[in-house]
């Protein structure tokens, strides 16, 4: 009776799940092994194209650069934050949280106003004299990743000081009673303690920035196409769609595979999960 | 009482902030702006670009769609989402593990993708028209914080209260709706919350399944900068920007912002 | 390596409220001080102060003549065992008791070699390369004993320490630490609200109240000779009874009683007594008597609750409300007239206030 009753509440959503997601992902992907010149052959179309291997490059390197720069910066903001007096403190929280509860496209355009032939780092450089002709900053790989990271850090922010404030205090004062420096226990005790939140934050940011849209499209444009860019040409401007579909299908199995990994990795170095 | 923190760390964190709320100001500026393109600092101050907004059709419209498929995809997720939590929780021993695992999947797939499969299946494959489509797309992005949000709000929740009520001779909808729901109300306004503001600002689910006729204001917005690069959609940014701070203010009055960092 | 504490006219803030007024205590080489008292009262933040977790607004602590007032809490040298453990949950056990050594630049093998001498010590020796979260309450209450332990403070100081272990395990535990602060005759201040565990493990308690110090003895002294009211009652002398003193007669006194009564008292047995004062006694000290002319106060007996060795009567009288134990031979019915006896070597006298 009480298993059914569980099952008859969860079944709505789960049926939305599994004939809305599941079923219709599962199909994409199948559709890249029913191509009559061979169940790889869209496989080997992709890697064999330089153009689409550098775009999966390309996509890593992005992803890759933009996770280690979030991680480190909101990981040196976030102690701050979370060692600031009260007040400050939850002003800086709603700095965080404003910027991400404000769309991609908003944040993303805010960069093509800063980074643009007229914008403002370009008046600013040519007013003090630093350079004469205005540089040509979008559309550069330097441009998307700068955008990139101004999406993540406050999502990193925001889970390193969940992460931070679960660090209990006595077990920092214990630290410091054993005769640990602050620097010691920052070492030896904070950051052993923060790991597994900073790989979570990690994995959000990674994944985040692997299957982006929006950023790429438009601070990147045609030159530094990533993988969502390259999907959305594929299937609606050369209607493509085994080509798109192969797309995704390396984007569900890099992010699955770095979900379940770091997943792991994360349990296995969480010393309270036991 | 803890020992200071390094003056370098804090003028690190603080050229941090500038970066985050540096770029928005200048939207904002921008959108004051009494010039043809866009620049910062403006040379002069004017609103022409709000009004520009409204001789926008695509803005005008979009903005109308958008408002209610975040409406309606936030509702139809709670509608869902919330039995599906309750079940979770009540029910726990009950159900198999990997229940729970099924609503974590419209996180770990990617929403990119999420909508080039709608689009094949359901827009192409069974011809279902445009705005169902983005509707169960919308829905299955915000179902995760409807099942998530709620269950942390249950997971504090004491069901031998619920029992308490049925043992008092109320019947288990009723109870349902006068016993425990108001007890996890901050979770549903919270769910609420985050499921709007990640249907309004969604790029990636719903690229592929705007059509003709029908499509969102933010893929209305991208649209229209890779066209014209006056400050209209910096006007437009300052208006969502101005959502974010209503509903920031609610968020604030109802749960505290701390939530957030939960 | 045992050293004397003395802490003078500590005052602290939180914010704008007074939480610590002018407290002043000496503490022995060696002696092991319990600070007893409600929560709210004090005596956590006396051990934050000392500890170096909280900075006193006016005050000086030192510890064998070094002043720590206002030295940074990880020079101090100080070994803490807190009330929820506080083991560093990624590091194994033996990592956690070898820490202390490591801030000190020991090397591996030797601090390795400590942690594992100071865990079978506190018999830990089989579970040294477990994490924290694999063990018992009472485990990691004895790691947190190791760990505070084996970097041999000059003193050491526990933070409501066995608060989270079961009864039975408190007792066990308690007596543990009081034979290993014995054997190491390390000076110690240990927190707590349970009486019990304060008095049986103390050398000298100081009952604390809204930030001071209402009686610092020995546990003895503080059972018997409470000083105050607020020590008394803490102490559980539940009836505290007004008088006046009517006649003197050498070190023999005679005092009235509310209502009018009067009792013969002993200066010898109970020391000066002034001529207002209170009475005080526990339940087990005022015997109910149904003979009318006893030397007591006239009581009207209310609800009786057996106690297995008397019974205890709920009494209303001209002093108001008290409490009395009589004999189990006789029980009395309520609404029964009585006299209620003070037991003389049971009483003491406080100051009126």
């Amino acid at each position: 009776m009480k298993r059914f009753a569980g099952w008859l509440l969860a079944a709505p959503a789960t049926a939305l799940v599994v004939l809305c997601l599941l079923v219709p992902v599962a199909a994409t992907i199948a559709t890249t092994f029913g191509e009559a010149k061979g169940v790889f052959s869209p496989y080997i179309a992709f890697f064999g194209s330089g153009f689409r291997r550098n775009v999966l490059w390309r996509t890593l390197e992005i992803s890759l650069a933009t996770t280690a720069i979030s991680v480190v910066v909101g990981f040196l903001t976030a102690y701050v934050v979370v060692r600031s007096p009260g007040r400050i403190k939850s002003i800086l929280i709603i700095a965080a949280v404003f910027p991400l509860l404000t769309g991609v496209v908003v944040r993303s355009f805010a960069w093509l106003i800063l980074l643009g032939k007229n914008g403002i780092i370009n008046d600013f450089l040519t007013w003090v004299g630093i350079i004469a002709e205005p540089l040509s900053m979008l559309y550069t790989q330097g441009a998307v990743i700068v955008a990139m990271v101004y999406l993540f850090v406050p999502l990193m922010i925001l889970t390193l000081v969940g992460v931070l404030e679960n660090i209990p205090d006595d077990v920092v004062q214990a630290s410091a009673s054993l005769g640990a420096t602050p620097a010691a226990t920052f070492r030896q005790v904070i950051f052993p303690l923060a790991v597994p939140g900073l790989i979570v934050g990690a994995v959000l940011v990674f994944t985040g920035s692997f299957t982006s849209y929006a950023t790429p499209q438009l601070l990147g444009g045609e030159r530094q196409m990533m993988m969502g860019t390259l999907m959305y040409q594929r299937a609606m401007v050369s209607f493509d769609w085994v080509g798109a579909s192969t797309v995704a299908a390396i984007m569900v199995v890099v992010t699955v595979a770095v979900v379940l990994v770091m997943a792991r990795v994360a349990r296995r170095l969480n010393p309270m999960a036991t | 009482m803890k020992p200071r923190t390094s003056p370098f760390l804090i003028a690190f964190a603080a050229l941090v902030y500038i970066f985050l709320v540096g770029p928005l100001v200048i939207v904002l500026g921008a959108a004051l702006s009494d010039t043809t393109y866009l620049t910062f600092p403006p040379h002069g101050l004017s609103l022409r670009w709000f009004e520009k907004i409204f001789e926008v059709g695509a803005f005008r419209t979009t903005f109308v769609t958008s408002f209610q498929l975040a409406f309606l995809a936030t509702a139809l997720a709670l509608l869902i989402g919330i039995p599906a939590a309750y079940a979770l929780n009540r029910y726990r021993i009950a159900l198999p593990s990997w229940l729970s695992t099924v609503f974590v999947l419209p996180i770990l797939v990617p929403e990119i993708v999420l909508g080039f499969s709608l689009l094949k299946s359901v827009t192409v494959g069974a011809g279902a028209p445009i705005f169902p489509t983005l509707l169960i797309g919308h829905t299955l992005i915000v179902l995760p914080y409807a099942v998530r949000v709620v269950s942390a709000s249950l997971a504090s929740f004491d069901f031998s209260v619920e029992e308490a009520a049925i043992s008092l001779g109320s019947p288990p909808v009723k109870t349902f709706l006068t016993i425990v729901l108001p007890n996890i109300r901050s979770g549903v306004i919270a769910a609420f919350i985050l499921a709007f503001i990640t249907s309004i600002n969604d790029v990636s689910t719903s690229l592929f399944l705007t059509g003709p006729g029908i499509s969102t204001l933010p893929i209305a917005i991208l649209a229209y900068v890779e066209q014209y690069f006056d400050p209209t959609v910096a006007s437009v940014s300052v208006l969502l920007m101005l959502l974010t701070v209503a509903v920031m203010a609610i968020v604030e009055r109802t749960l505290g912002l701390t939530f957030l960092t939960k | 390596m045992t050293q004397a504490l003395s802490i003078e006219n500590l005052t602290a803030h939180y914010g704008t409220t007074k939480v610590l007024e002018d407290l002043t205590m000496h503490i022995a080489a060696g002696e092991l001080v319990s600070l007893l008292g409600a929560s709210g009262c004090g005596k956590t933040t006396t051990l934050r102060l000392i500890a170096g977790f909280l900075d006193p607004t006016a005050g000086k602590i030192t510890l064998g003549g070094r002043d720590l007032t206002r030295l940074p809490a990880y020079k101090r040298d100080i070994g803490l065992v807190f009330q929820n453990y506080a083991l560093f949950p990624h590091l194994s056990v033996r990592d956690n008791v070898a820490f202390g050594p490591k801030q000190r630049g020991v090397s591996v093998t030797e601090r390795e070699r400590r942690a594992d001498a100071m865990l079978q010590r506190v018999g830990l020796e089989g579970l040294a390369d477990r994490l924290p979260a694999a063990l018992s309450g009472g485990q990691k209450q004895r790691v947190a004993l190791a760990r505070a332990l084996v970097i041999e403070p000059p003193l050491l100081m526990f933070d409501e320490p066995l608060s989270n272990l079961d009864a039975k395990l408190r007792v066990d535990m308690r007596v543990e630490i009081r034979q290993l602060q014995r054997a190491n005759g390390t000076t110690s201040v240990y927190v707590t609200h349970d009486q019990e565990e304060a008095f049986s493990i103390s050398d000298r308690v100081a009952i604390m109240n809204a930030g001071r110090i209402m009686q610092f003895d020995t546990p003895e002294k503080l059972y018997q000779r409470p000083e105050n009211a607020f020590v008394a009652r803490f102490v559980g002398f539940e009836n505290l009874i007004p008088m006046r003193v009517t006649a003197r007669d050498g070190r023999k006194v005679t005092a009235e009683a509310p209502g009018g009564t009067l009792l013969a008292l002993d200066e010898q047995r109970l020391g000066p007594i002034p001529d207002r004062f209170v009475l005080a006694t526990r339940a087990d000290g005022l015997e109910v008597s149904a003979d009318p002319a006893a030397p007591g106060l006239p009581a009207t007996l209310g609800l009786r609750t057996y106690l297995g060795r008397a019974y205890q009567y709920q009494c209303d009288t001209a002093a108001g409300g008290l409490i009395a134990n009589g004999a189990l031979s006789a029980p009395l019915a309520s609404g029964a007239s009585a006299r209620l006896v003070p037991v003389l070597d049971q009483c003491c006298v406080l100051k009126s206030e």
